[in-house]
C-alpha cells in the first residue's frame, strides 16, 4: 500500500511539473516583446516583421547574406527581418504556403518559375513603390523584362545573374600543348579528343563534360535555328534545326567518346567532375568558381567564352529576382527590404564576393568584374546570353525534355524518335492542364 | 416484466460512445473526411493558388487518365515492382524465419541484426545505397576487384528500378521474418514428430506441413507487401530527387501523383489518380482473398 501510494505520488508530481513548465514557457514567450518594444523611444510602435525565405546555398553565401540583411536592419531600425532557409523543393514549399496563406513576404524568385507564378495573381506589382533614387534603367534590360507580367508590371527586381563559361584545365592544356580554349565547337570537339585520357577501355579523363538537360542546352537547340516554345506554349524543339545543334551533344558522347555526364563518372554536376579532375573542360556558371576555389584549392583553372555554334555565340544566363507576396501585412517594409536588397548599396555587398554577378549596370562597373580574368567570360556572355525562360509551359516542357533526352544520350534511342516523343508528350500534357 | 435493465443498457451504451468520441473525431477528421474531400475533388478541376476555383467536370480527369502515358507508365513500373519485390520478401521471409527457427548459436544476434534494416529510416537506407551504386561507389569497386566490368547503375534507366527493388527487398523482408518467426514457433512439435515417424525428410516437411500451416500468415504478408509496394514513394522520390527519371524508369504511381498534386498543382486530376490507385489496390486484395481462401475448421 506505501509503494502504490509513494509512486502514485510521484507520477502526480511529474505531471504537475510538465504542465508547469509548459504554461512557464507560454508566459515567459508572451512576456519578451512587450519588453523589448519599451526601449524604442522614438514614438513609433515595436519594429515591424519582414519574412525573407530563400534556398539553401553554401555557408560562405549564408554568411554573406546575413551581413546584408544586418546592414539593412542597422539602417532601418523599424524593421526586422526573419530570414529563413527553404532547404529542399523550394518551389513546391513556396507554392503549397502560397495556397495555405503562410508564404513569406519576400522570396527568392526564379525566371524560370516566374511566368508560371505571375499567371497565378499571387505577386504583388512593384511599379507603384519604385522612386527616382531607385533607378531602373540600371538594370540589364533582360534579366529585368524576365520578370514582368503579361500586363507590362514588373513582379520583381532581379538581384544577380549568372551565365554559362567554358572552364577548362589549364594544366592539362599546356601537357597536351594547347595554347588556347577552343573558339569554335568544332575545335572543342578536336581539342577534347586530343584531352580524353584513356587506361585500356576505361575512360580516366574525358575531354568535356556535359549536363544533358534543358536548361543547359536550350542555347544548343537555337543555334541552329530552333525553337523550344511556340507562341501558344506548346513544345516545338522536335525540328531538324533543333536536333542540329543537339545532335553536336549526343555524338560527342556516343560517337567521339570524349565527352560525358557527370554521373558516368560518379560526380554530382559538373564542377565536381571538373575539379576531381575527371574531365578537362565543363560548361558551368559563376557558382562553380567560389566552389572549385575552396574545394580544390589546387586546381589551375580558366574560364573562355562558350565556342561559337553555327558561327554565332550563345550561352544562358539564368537569373533570380525577389518578389513581394501579394498577401504581405507590411508592404512598406517589405519592399524597403527589396528596394535595398536589390538597391545599389546593398547589391554591392552581396556581389562584392563574386558568388554571383550584379543585374545593375553601375555596380558592375564598379567592381570590375568585366576586366576579373575568372568571371570576364561571365560577364561577356551577358550581351548575348538567353534567358532560362519561355513563358509558364516550360518547367512541363522540360520535365519531359529531360526525361527523353537522357534515352538519347545514353543511346537507348535515336534522337530525333526522343525528341518527338518529348514533344508530343509535353503537349498533351499542357492541352489537359488548360 | 419491467423492462431487464434497460436503463443501465442506455448508460452502458453512451458510456460506450462517448469513449469512442475522441477516436471517431480523430478517424473522421483525420480520416474519412480527407478521402471525401478527394473523392470529391476527383469529379473537379481544382486551381488552389491564387484565384481558388472549384469547377464541376464530371469525369472528365478520368477520361484523362485514359490517354496519359506517364501514368500508364507509372502503373506498369509500380505493377513491374509489386509483381518482383512480393514474392521475393516473402520468400526471403519465410526462409531467414526458418533459418531462425532452428536452434542455432547467437540466435539473439541474428534476429537483431536481420531486424535492422527495417527500423533504419527507408530515406537512409536510400541514400546509402545511392553511394553504394554510385560510379566511384563500394559496387563498382567490388565488381573491379573480381574483374567484372563496372556500369553507371545510377544514370541508366533500365536499371534504376532493378537498384530500388533489391534495396527495398532487403530492408522490408526482416519485417515479415518477425511475423513468420512468431507464427513459426505456433506450429505443433507434435505434427513434426508425426511426419518424422512416417519417414519424411527436411524438405517435405518444410513444404507438407510448415507451408501449408502459414497459409494465414503468408495471406496477411503479401496483402500487406502489396500495399506497401503500391504506395512506394519516398525512394524513388530520393533515388531520382523527384523527377521520376532517368527517362520515366523510376516513376511510380504515388510519386506521379505527388508530381500532379504539388509541382503543377493540379488538385482535381492528382485525387482521380489516387482514387484508381486505391480501386487498383482493393481489386488485388480482393484477389488474394479469393486465392488464399481461410482454411474452415
Amino acid at each position: 500500500m506505501k509503494r502504490k501510494s509513494s509512486l502514485s505520488l510521484l507520477a502526480l508530481l511529474m505531471a504537475l511539473v510538465l504542465v508547469v513548465s509548459a504554461c512557464g514557457k507560454g508566459n515567459g514567450g508572451e512576456a519578451s516583446p512587450s519588453e523589448s518594444a519599451s526601449p524604442t523611444s522614438s514614438g513609433s510602435a515595436e519594429p515591424v516583421e519582414v519574412t525573407l525565405a530563400g534556398w539553401g546555398a553554401s555557408p560562405e553565401e549564408q554568411e554573406l547574406l546575413q551581413q546584408v540583411l544586418d546592414e539593412f536592419q542597422a539602417k532601418n531600425p523599424d524593421v526586422k527581418v526573419k530570414y529563413e532557409v527553404i532547404a529542399d523543393q523550394y518551389m513546391d514549399v513556396i507554392q503549397t504556403r502560397l495556397i495555405g496563406g503562410e508564404a513569406p513576404d519576400v522570396f527568392y524568385l526564379d525566371a524560370f518559375e516566374a511566368p508560371g507564378l505571375i499567371e497565378r495573381n499571387v505577386l504583388e506589382p512593384l511599379d507603384g513603390y519604385v522612386t527616382p533614387e531607385f533607378d531602373i534603367d540600371d538594370f540589364e534590360a533582360p534579366m529585368l523584362n524576365a520578370f514582368k507580367g503579361k500586363d507590362g508590371k514588373i513582379y520583381g527586381f532581379p538581384k544577380d545573374y549568372s551565365t554559362l563559361a567554358l572552364f577548362y584545365n589549364k594544366k592539362m592544356f599546356a601537357e597536351a600543348g594547347i595554347a588556347n580554349p577552343p573558339a569554335t565547337w568544332e575545335e572543342l570537339r578536336e581539342i577534347s579528343a586530343k584531352l580524353t585520357k584513356r587506361n585500356g577501355d576505361r575512360v580516366e579523363v574525358y575531354g568535356l563534360g556535359q549536363a544533358p538537360e534543358l536548361a543547359r542546352q536550350m542555347f544548343m537547340i537555337q543555334a541552329y535555328g530552333g525553337r523550344v516554345v511556340d507562341e501558344q506554349g506548346f513544345a516545338a524543339f522536335a525540328t531538324p534545326e533543333g536536333e542540329k545543334g543537339l545532335a553536336l551533344v549526343v555524338d560527342q558522347h556516343l560517337k567521339d567518346k570524349t565527352a560525358a555526364q557527370p554521373t558516368d563518372v560518379g560526380a554530382g554536376w559538373g564542377g565536381e567532375m571538373f575539379g576531381q579532375q575527371k574531365a578537362a573542360m565543363v560548361i558551368e556558371g559563376n557558382w562553380a568558381i567560389p566552389y572549385l576555389e575552396s574545394t580544390f584549392k589546387d586546381l589551375e583553372f580558366g574560364t573562355a567564352e562558350v565556342p561559337t555554334v553555327n558561327g554565332k555565340k550563345g550561352t544562358m544566363a539564368f537569373t533570380v529576382a525577389y518578389v513581394m507576396n501579394k498577401d504581405a501585412k507590411n508592404k512598406e517594409a517589405a519592399w524597403k527590404l527589396i528596394s535595398y536588397l536589390t538597391g545599389k548599396e546593398g547589391m554591392k555587398t552581396w556581389t562584392s564576393k563574386g558568388f554571383a554577378l550584379p543585374t545593375r549596370k553601375s555596380v558592375a562597373a564598379e567592381l570590375g568584374f568585366d576586366k576579373d580574368p575568372l568571371r570576364g567570360a561571365l560577364v561577356a556572355g551577358a550581351s548575348y546570353a538567353t534567358p532560362w525562360q519561355a513563358g509558364p509551359t516550360l518547367p512541363i516542357v522540360m520535365n519531359n525534355f529531360n526525361n527523353q533526352f537522357v534515352a538519347a544520350y545514353t543511346g537507348q534511342a535515336s534522337l530525333t524518335e526522343a525528341l518527338k516523343t518529348a514533344q508530343e508528350t509535353a503537349n498533351k500534357e499542357i492541352e489537359a492542364a488548360r | 416484466m419491467a423492462k431487464p435493465g434497460g436503463r443501465h443498457k442506455w448508460r452502458e451504451a453512451l458510456a460506450g460512445y462517448g469513449f469512442m468520441t475522441p477516436v471517431i473525431l480523430i478517424l473522421g477528421g483525420f480520416l474519412l473526411l480527407p478521402i471525401g474531400y478527394s473523392v470529391f475533388l476527383a469529379f473537379h478541376k481544382v486551381n488552389l493558388l491564387g484565384d481558388v476555383s472549384y469547377r464541376f467536370v464530371g469525369v472528365a480527369n478520368f477520361e484523362r487518365m485514359v490517354d496519359d502515358p506517364r501514368l500508364w507508365i507509372a502503373l506498369r513500373n509500380t505493377a513491374k515492382y509489386a509483381l518482383v519485390v512480393v514474392p521475393s520478401q516473402t520468400l526471403l521471409a519465410l526462409l531467414l524465419a526458418s533459418i531462425l527457427n532452428l536452434n542455432l548459436r547467437f540466435r539473439q544476434f541474428f534476429r537483431t541484426a536481420f531486424y535492422l534494416p527495417t527500423v533504419t529510416s527507408s530515406a537512409v537506407l536510400v541514400l546509402i545505397f545511392m553511394w553504394i551504386y554510385n560510379a566511384n561507389g563500394l559496387l563498382n569497386h567490388a565488381l573491379a576487384a573480381l574483374g567484372l566490368p563496372t556500369y553507371n547503375w545510377l544514370g541508366d534507366p533500365a536499371v534504376a528500378l532493378t537498384g530500388i527493388m533489391l534495396m527495398n527487398i532487403w530492408s522490408t523482408a526482416p519485417l515479415f521474418m518477425v511475423v513468420y518467426l512468431a507464427a513459426l514457433q505456433d506450429i505443433p512439435d507434435a505434427l513434426y514428430e508425426a511426419a518424422e515417424l512416417d519417414g519424411a525428410n527436411a524438405w517435405q516437411k518444410f513444404w507438407r506441413i510448415t507451408v501449408p500451416m502459414l497459409r494465414p500468415v503468408t495471406f496477411y504478408v503479401v496483402v500487406m507487401g502489396i500495399i506497401g509496394t503500391f504506395q512506394l514513394f519516398d525512394q524513388s522520390y530520393i533515388f531520382s530527387a523527384g523527377s521520376g527519371g532517368p527517362n520515366n524508369a523510376t516513376l511510380t504511381m504515388v510519386l506521379l501523383i505527388y508530381q500532379y498534386a504539388f509541382k503543377v498543382l493540379d488538385m482535381g486530376y492528382a485525387s482521380a489518380i489516387a482514387f484508381l490507385l486505391a480501386v487498383v489496390i482493393m481489386i488485388f486484395t480482393l484477389v488474394q482473398r479469393l486465392i488464399f481462401r481461410e482454411e474452415r475448421y
